[in-house]
């Protein structure tokens, strides 16, 4: 780490003539971009928001386990009793606690897409880069296998591999993740090849500064924020796509609490204990909100 | 139909960017305003036209023959654009539809061109015939990204003309244009004030301004300084900026560096061309073309847009495959010692990376003593706490001279530029070439240039390469780049 002389000499700077204009004019760092200050509050607000709301759904799916832990324990004297202050959503069908499955569901939900999002993201990604980076043949390659995911609708893939080993929590995680590599390949590719034709990259070549340079000053920086709202995007998407195979029947089987379950079973009931499909559904729209505020705000950066 | 503007100001959170009392066109005469960048000379023209960006405040008064209004109405003069008021725009590469034809964009601003079947093929006609007037018959059907530099700068003209507007606004009309390409836009302007129309040219080209004749006013720090006749404005300069701009043009230039050409025959070879062929698609560029450059020497490649000369500075550095013939290095020149300067700086950094970060990131790798970065700063007269900011919010000038530093690191043995001051403004061209010239002498690095300024070219280089006469194509093709 040798950068001594850099920052004893910036604080010094007076704010006389920062760039060299001879205008003189006070110094403003960033030159003077004219934008809607409301916007950009408006923005920042909703990403708070969506921030707090993530953060309430991670809490109760960290903590909630810990509370109610019991959520498999069957009690029929308890069959359908309504909220309580000590139930919060009472009790469902088999007398089981309808807040320590919502608890154990939003966990399982929660973590599978994060796991799923992560592997995709990560091949995705480190893929994407080794076809632009070499071009040719394994450029070529690659592209013809992402083609092949891109024709076939992702919830079908995620669909064949849940039948190979029905309810198997394996199966449907793979599933969500092959689905989900190709948008990260292809979106890496696409960004890198026109980051690495860049005369930007040309001049760091001709001054010889090596890949690392490369991806840390060039590429990193220009992919970080599309994968974030990409990252958040799949997560929506996992979440969904994994209660939708609960609730159609081919994912997760019964005693596992799962959110797209949660409905399923609770659907029945509707008339006599409404708040056993709505707490599921609340959940899921709320997660989904949070999800989709934050990426709001990614895009715009 | 004549305007007249009054107490024009221009302002942004509190700063004043434009202060001018008065300003007045007329039909059948031509206004200029010259100055450097950020002297408000485009501000005032988007003042005039209502178009300036909603942060910034204009107040003042216009009238537009016998309509007056406040400058802060601009809703009366947008229904005048394309009428009466058009903009000739800056860079017309980017203002055109790149998805659009020709043919298209030009008719899209004739007044009938949204009124039935009947307007549109009156329109459409009327374009066919202003391109045919301009020279363009022929690319009716092409798209913009088709065309050279002076080719879009006229179909931007007929499209901005089409509406029968009699007041032009040209902001900035010659950049990146090469000398043929801006003659023949200075005689399209003159036309315009010749048949009674009235012309406001914003520029910091001197020779258009000349071409364009008429009034000129200089400006400088948001105000006018001089104003008068052009020719005796540009001959007798009462007022000492316009004398420094005068100054600053290459050919009035006393370069110090001229008294230390070193002797070329001293120098070794370093790299050697031989036999080079590329062409673009059946468009040969050059062929069996032998270049040698020495150290020490300082060599200028020069000839009009398109002609190939960036092409053939990629190939000497080994960027570029030629078609044909080898290029070969000296072993000296490994390791980065030879550095090139891009016409546009701001894409030659990492864009989303404080400038501090990647000079770092050069001294570290070819262990150069980080004081060097400071002692550069300071010669090439530059801030340190530009260092903090992303490449973006330099300006053009600094961010060239940030760029000299970053290739002297490396000390190179040659340094290629590429028309590194097209984009800059006459003041900072003199002041960026004398900071690359000066470095150029200190290290006795050879220069190879790029330009098609005749003038800057002569003021620079010992020996010229002029690619104008090596490839043998058709002049109407010679004008589409690549």
């Amino acid at each position: 780490m040798s950068v001594p002389a850099p920052q004893r000499i910036t604080t010094a700077a007076p704010d006389g003539n920062p760039d060299g204009n001879p205008a003189g004019t006070p110094a403003t760092p960033p030159a003077p971009r004219w934008g809607t200050p409301g916007r950009a509050v408006r923005a920042r607000t909703a990403r708070l928001l969506a921030g707090a709301l993530l953060t309430a759904l991670v809490a109760f799916a960290l903590l909630g386990p810990l509370v109610w832990h019991q959520y498999s324990g069957q009690d029929l004297s308890q069959f359908l009793q309504p909220p309580s202050p000590a139930e919060p959503l009472g009790h469902d069908h088999l007398g089981r606690s309808v807040i320590a499955r919502l608890a154990h569901a939003t966990r399982l939900s929660l973590a599978l897409a994060v796991l799923c999002v992560a592997t995709a993201a990560l091949a995705g990604t480190a893929l994407g880069l080794l076809a632009a980076w070499r071009r040719g043949w394994l450029d070529q390659l690659l592209l013809g296998i992402s083609e092949v995911f891109l024709a076939l609708p992702a919830l079908l893939i995620v669909l064949i591999f849940a039948a190979l080993a029905s309810g198997e929590l394996w199966t449907i995680y793979l599933g969500i993740a092959l689905a989900q590599w190709v948008e990260y390949f292809r979106v890496v590719r696409a960004r890198s090849v026109s980051v690495l034709t860049s005369p930007a990259v040309e001049a760091a070549g001709l001054l010889r500064l090596g890949p690392v340079h490369v991806l840390r000053r060039h590429l990193w920086p220009e992919l970080a924020p599309v994968l974030l709202t990409m990252a958040t995007l799949g997560m929506a998407t996992a979440v969904l796509a994994m209660s939708t195979l609960s609730y159609v029947g081919v994912g997760l089987t019964p005693p596992t609490a799962e959110l797209g379950l949660l409905i399923t079973e609770a659907l029945p009931y509707y008339h006599e204990a409404p708040w056993m499909v709505l707490a599921p559904v609340a959940v899921l729209l709320l997660l989904l909100v949070g999800l989709l505020g934050l990426r709001s705000q990614e895009v715009r950066r | 139909m004549t305007i007249e503007l009054f107490d024009v100001q221009v302002t942004h959170e509190g700063r004043t960017l434009v202060d001018v009392p008065r300003l007045t066109l007329r039909p059948g005469r031509a206004v200029t305003i010259v100055g450097e960048s950020g002297s408000g000379k485009s501000l005032l023209a988007h003042a005039l036209m209502g178009s300036l960006p909603h942060a910034l405040h204009a107040t003042g008064e216009i009238h537009l023959g016998p309509d007056r209004s406040s400058l802060t109405d601009t809703r009366a003069r947008r229904k005048l654009w394309g009428r009466r008021l058009a903009l000739l725009p800056q860079e017309p590469v980017l203002a055109l539809d790149p998805t659009m034809r020709v043919h298209h964009q030009v008719a899209e601003g004739h007044p009938r061109f949204l009124h039935g079947r009947r307007g549109r093929a009156e329109a459409l006609e009327l374009a066919g015939t202003r391109l045919a007037g301009l020279g363009l018959g022929g690319t009716e059907q092409a798209y913009p990204h088709t065309l050279s530099g002076g080719m879009a700068q006229r179909v931007a003209f007929a499209a901005a003309t089409i509406g029968g507007a009699e007041v032009l606004i040209a902001d900035e009309p010659s950049k990146g244009l090469d000398t043929g390409s801006r003659d023949a836009l200075a005689r399209l302007l003159t036309r315009h004030v010749d048949q009674g129309g009235s012309l406001l040219t914003i520029t910091h080209d001197l020779d258009l301004a000349r071409a364009v004749g008429g009034t000129l006013l200089v400006m400088r720090q948001a105000g006018i300084v001089e104003q008068g006749p052009t020719e005796q404005v540009l001959a007798r300069p009462a007022h000492t900026w316009t004398q420094r701009l005068l100054a600053a043009q290459p050919r009035r230039w006393t370069p110090p560096w001229r008294d230390t050409t070193p002797d070329p025959a001293a120098g070794t070879t370093l790299i050697t061309g031989s036999g080079l062929r590329k062409a673009y698609g059946a468009r040969p560029l050059f062929s069996g073309l032998d270049l040698e450059i020495a150290a020490g020497e300082r060599l200028s490649l020069t000839g009009p847009s398109g002609c190939g000369k960036t092409t053939l500075g990629g190939i000497l550095l080994r960027l570029v495959p030629p078609d044909a013939g080898e290029v070969r290095h000296h072993p000296g020149l490994a390791e980065g010692r030879v550095q090139k300067l891009y016409q546009d700086p701001s894409v030659a950094f990492a864009p989303r990376v404080p400038i501090r970060t990647g000079l770092r990131d050069v001294v570290r790798r070819h262990r150069a003593d980080p004081a060097r970065v400071h002692l550069l700063l300071e010669r090439l007269g530059l801030d340190p706490a530009l260092l903090d900011r992303r490449p973006g919010e330099v300006s053009g000038g600094e961010l060239q001279r940030l760029a000299i530093i970053r290739a002297m690191l490396v000390e190179p043995r040659v340094l290629f530029a590429d028309e590194p001051t097209s984009r800059l403004d006459l003041l900072t061209q003199e002041e960026t070439v004398g900071c690359l010239m000066d470095q150029v002498v200190e290290h006795g690095a050879a220069l190879v240039l790029v330009t098609h300024d005749l003038d800057l070219a002569a003021a620079v280089a010992d020996r010229q390469v002029s690619l104008d006469g090596i490839h043998d194509a058709e002049p109407a093709e010679s004008e589409r780049t690549g």
